[in-house]
Parts: structure tokens; sequence; C-alpha cells
């Protein structure tokens, strides 16, 4: 068998006394979209930024295709083809959308030009062309970063992430905010990566989450609670419990029997 | 184009035909003695453009750049007064000088950012400053170095020197233009988008690839460059290079200029620099109060003008040249962006 995209070993990140990611360990096959849920404050976004070099680990080790990446920094890590969006959406607002994709395509370059016009690279302009179109933001190329609409800019987020060509991308809650058109737009885009890309998705949106995850992979306190299909997710107790919420915690019940 | 870009290269043609004609047509219309105003005011815009490469563009808050100022003036003076040197090796010397100390100062300074960042590059010009201020053998110390001018260009018995009033002013701003020019290409360069990736948001540049301490570093050693430039020309216009230059008081008025002028626009700073020398120029014989002045019009700018007066010109050229379009955007954009 080959290596695993992404091995992690007794993974620990302490903030203070409270154990964000605690002891974890866990082993991303490759090849199926994965979706990593679980309540607030279970540690998903601090693994996150454990696996993209963010933050440095407690104690334990990260392995991507078999090569340790614990302790590199964050532009190695993404240079290793590990890429990733934040929770909070953040392009580069006062680039516009077409060169926040550039400078995307552009970051691995060791040589960065000091004084040939940005906008002359044939190759990588079609790259950026080609990104633009296909997650919809043509008609917004040239218009500044900073002046786009919250879905807008999400949507230009999956364009950097397709535009880097990543080995594994980590998405951390793609769909937050967005309008239901938008939603669907940014889901089918994801669905589409994930054929080539593998995918590890930190999601909310529960409608999202079992409509496009393979396997999903339940945290709460720092410890992975559970991990599995979609169904053994959605008949797990336990998860239920943790998760899903309390009988009396009326939101979540609702979200739950929505699923 | 837009018509708020046609007449902003209009302007700036006039501009810089106005620039190129001040030796003939200020002492005519006024006296000499503005003409060497304008020329410093071109050296002092140079300086503030390295902070705004930094401030503006790379969003580090540099206090400390009459550092490079002063190792570009001591480059050109030591350079002639020492060694001898003829115009354009201590020309070089100068620039090199502001360079080297920016790379060494800057692998230090460029792994902090914001209000730590601030402070250590006081506090390395504040080092550097009292080093000069006391090594008087190598600096002059106060006083300062006094040299003789050598000839920028010679051809036999025939030479050009800054000794002609009419040539000094051209040589700088030629000097100082070819800078901007380098400084505008830089914007639009692949390195330059990077630099302004690294200003916008450090984390997400990361996490693209980019080498954030290192392009940190590349800007802060061409902020060195921009502002060893100025330092040396300085010393040629001044004839001498004292230590007072490399107080942190220098370094803070051009951070003034830059954000007063508008931080992240190439011409911000010399819109800023201009109206602090010329209100000093003017008021300063009538009222030695002066600098309140300064701060009054600082503190105006800040609250009611963040991007500065040349952010404050183009929005309002802005809407009043693009009126229609720009408010039906404007409605349809801002709920969102604000969820």
């Amino acid at each position: 068998m080959s290596e695993p995209v992404l091995h992690i070993e007794g993974l620990t990140k302490r903030f203070g006394g409270l154990s964000a990611v605690d002891n974890l360990s866990y082993t991303l096959a490759g090849g199926r979209l994965h979706a990593i849920i679980g309540p607030n404050g279970a540690g998903k976004t601090t693994l996150f930024n454990l696996v993209s070099g963010l933050l440095a680990p407690d104690a334990g080790r990260i392995f991507f295709c078999g090569r340790k990446i614990s302790g590199l920094k964050p532009h190695e890590i993404s240079r290793l083809g590990i890429k990733r969006t934040l929770q909070i959406k953040s392009v580069f607002p006062r680039l516009s959308a077409a060169e926040n994709l550039w400078i995307t395509a552009q970051a691995e370059n060791r040589f960065l030009h000091p004084f040939r016009a940005a906008a002359q690279d044939r190759s990588i302009a079609e790259k950026v062309d080609r990104t633009l179109e296909r997650v919809g933001l043509a008609h917004l190329a040239h218009r500044q970063a900073g002046t786009l609409s919250y879905g807008d800019v999400a949507l230009l987020e999956i364009g950097m992430a397709l535009i880097s060509e990543p080995r594994l991308l980590l998405l951390d809650e793609p769909t937050c905010g967005m309008s239901p058109a938008e939603t669907e737009r940014a889901v089918e885009n994801i669905r589409a990566v994930a054929r080539t890309i593998d995918i590890v998705i930190i999601e909310h949106d529960m409608e999202v989450v079992f409509e496009i995850a393979a396997d999903i992979t339940v945290m709460a306190q720092g410890a992975i609670l559970a991990s599995g299909s979609p169904q053994e997710i959605a008949a797990d107790e336990r998860v239920r419990e943790a998760y899903l919420g309390r009988p009396e915690d009326e939101d979540y019940v609702e979200e739950a029997a929505h699923a | 184009m837009t018509h708020a870009a046609t007449i902003e290269r209009a302007l700036l043609a006039v501009f810089a035909v106005g620039m190129v004609a001040v030796p003939w047509l200020v002492p005519a219309l006024f006296n000499q003695f503005w003409v060497s105003v304008i020329a410093e005011i071109l050296i002092w815009s140079l300086f503030a453009a390295s902070v705004n490469l930094l401030f503006g563009y790379v969003g580090l808050l540099s206090f400390g750049q009459a550092l490079y100022f002063g190792f570009g003036m001591y480059g050109v003076a030591i350079g002639i007064a020492d060694f001898g040197l003829p115009f354009w090796p201590a020309f070089a010397l100068g620039i090199l000088a502001a360079m080297a100390m920016a790379l060494v100062t800057g692998i230090f300074a460029v792994r902090l950012t914001w209000h730590y960042f601030a402070i250590i590059t006081v506090v390395f010009s504040l080092i550097f400053y009292f080093l000069a201020l006391t090594n008087k053998w190598l600096t002059g110390g106060d006083d300062g170095i006094n040299f003789t001018l050598p000839p920028t260009f010679q051809l036999g018995a025939w030479q050009l020197s800054f000794t002609d009033a009419t040539f000094q002013y051209l040589f700088i701003l030629a000097t100082v233009a070819f800078c901007f020019w380098l400084m505008h290409r830089l914007i639009q360069s692949p390195l330059g988008k990077a630099l302004l990736a690294v200003g916008d948001n450090d984390v997400r540049a990361a996490l693209i690839g980019l080498n954030v301490y290192r392009l940190r570093l590349i800007a802060f050693v061409l902020a060195g460059f921009l502002a060893g430039v100025a330092g040396a020309l300085f010393a040629f216009f001044g004839r001498y290079a004292s230590a007072s230059y490399m107080f942190y008081h220098v370094s803070g008025e051009a951070v003034v200029w830059t954000i007063v002028g508008g931080a992240g626009s190439l011409l911000g700073p010399i819109v800023g620099t201009s109206i602090f020398i010329f209100v000093r120029e003017v008021v300063s014989s009538q009222w030695e109060h002066h600098e309140l002045i300064v701060g009054l019009v600082a503190i105006l700018v800040v609250i009611f003008a963040p991007k500065g007066l040349v952010g404050l010109w183009r929005d309002w050229l802005a809407a009043l040249t693009e009126r229609e379009p720009h408010a039906k955007d404007r409605l349809q954009v801002e709920p969102t962006s604000k969820s």
C-alpha cells in the first residue's frame, strides 16, 4: 500500500490549560472527500493550523505523503502542495480578483521579477482566465478584491485554492455565509475538484457535509470521537449526543433531522 | 481607460513639464531661492517614498529610515573627503552603504511587525545616531563632514558639477524621477504584487506559499536603497554630511509626510512632503511655531482622509467622473460585504 496522504501521530496543542488538540491520531488514505465536523471549540481549525504550519504542535508528528511536515514553515508546507482556505474569508483586498489568482499561481516561484509588468506572462494569464471562468468570476476579473461581495470573495478563495494545483486541499467552512445559490456553486466546484485532489473540509452546514463527503470524522474536545461513512455517523449515538446536541437543544435536533 | 485615469495622466504630464521648467520659470517669477527649496523637496520626497514602500505597500511602519539616509550621506562624504573618490563612485558608496546597513538591520527588524517593528527600527537608528555623534574622528559628530564637490561629468577641460545650480536641480530631478519610475515598475511587477499581498494579509500570503520573511527583507533593503539615494543626493546638495540627519525626528517627519500625502499611493509622499516644506519655508520666517500647523494638518488628515490627500483626491475624482455606475455598484456591494 502506498503512503497515506496525511498521517498524524499523537498530535497535541495546548493553549494555557486547554488542550485544543489532545493526542490526536488520524490517517487520511486519500482518494475520498473527507469532512471533519464537531461542535464549536472541538479543535477543528486548530488541527488545520497545525497541519498548515501556522501553529507548532506541543507534541506529535504530521506526515504528508510519508514526509514529515511538522516543524516546517507555512510557506514551505504550502510549497509541498498542501493548500488551505481560512475560516474568515481572506483574500488580498488591494489586488484585483485576477491578481489574487495570479499571485497565488506565482507564489512558489523563487524568483519574482522585480521590474517586468506582472500582466506579461501569457501562460499564467491563461490559467488565471480559465480559473476565473471556472468559479464564475470572469466578469469581476479587474475589480479590487476588497470591493467584492462576501459570496464572491468565497468563490475567489476557492479559485485561489484551485489555481495553486494542490495535492491536498484543506477547506475551513468554505460555504459559511454564502447564499443558497452561492453554496450550490461552491459545492459543485468542490465536487469537481475532489475528483483529482484530496480534500479535507471543515463544515457546519450539515446539508453540505452529508451531500458531498464520502467519509466523516467527528471531533469533540480535541479528539476524534467517531469516523465513518455518512450513514454510520448519522446513526452513531455518541455523535448525536456530543455533537448534534442533547434533546432539549432544539436547533441541533432540527438540523440533525434535516440531515 | 477611465476618465479619472485620463485626468490624472494629463495632470501628471503638466506636473512633469512644470518640474523640468523650474530652473527657468521659478527665478523669472519668484527668485533663485525657491529652486533650491524645490530641489530639497524632491530629495525629501524620495526619502518619504522609502517610508511609503514599507508602510504603504508592505505594511511595516518604520521610524528609523533616517539611519539609511544618514548612511547614504556619510557614504558620499567619507568617500570624497577621506578616500578622495570622484562623484560617481562616492554616489555608489553612499547607496551601497545604506543598502548594506538595511540588510544587516533588516535581518533582525523584519522578524517583527507593527509596534515591535516600529520600536526596533527606532532603536537601530538611535544606536547609530549616538555612535555617529561620539565617533568624531570618522563622522565629525554634530559638525559633520564638509567636502569639496567633485565634478559630476568631466571631459578634458569641460565639466559639469553641482556648482551649476541649474545642473544641480536637473540632476536631482532626474535621479528622483528615475527612482519613482523604478518604484512604479516594482509595484506593477510580480515582486510588487507579492509585497502588496504580504501587506494585505501576511498569514494568507504564507499559506499560498509566499516567503513572507524574505519578501519583507527585500522590501526593507529596497527602502534602504531609496533612503540611501536620497541621503547621497542630500550630501551632494549640501556639500556635507552630519549625524543630526540620522536622528529619529527626521524619520518621524517622513512618516508624517507620507501619511498626510497618502500612504500606499506612489505620489503620496511627494504631495505630503511638498506641502510641509512649503509651509515650513513660508511660515517659519514669520512665526516660530510653524510645527503646530504640521501637527494640526496631520491630525485633520488622519481623521478626515485616512487614505491621505491623494486618496481624498482620487475618491473625489472617481465620484465626479463616474457618479452613475459607481452609485449602482455601492448599492449592490455594501450590505453584503459588511456581513
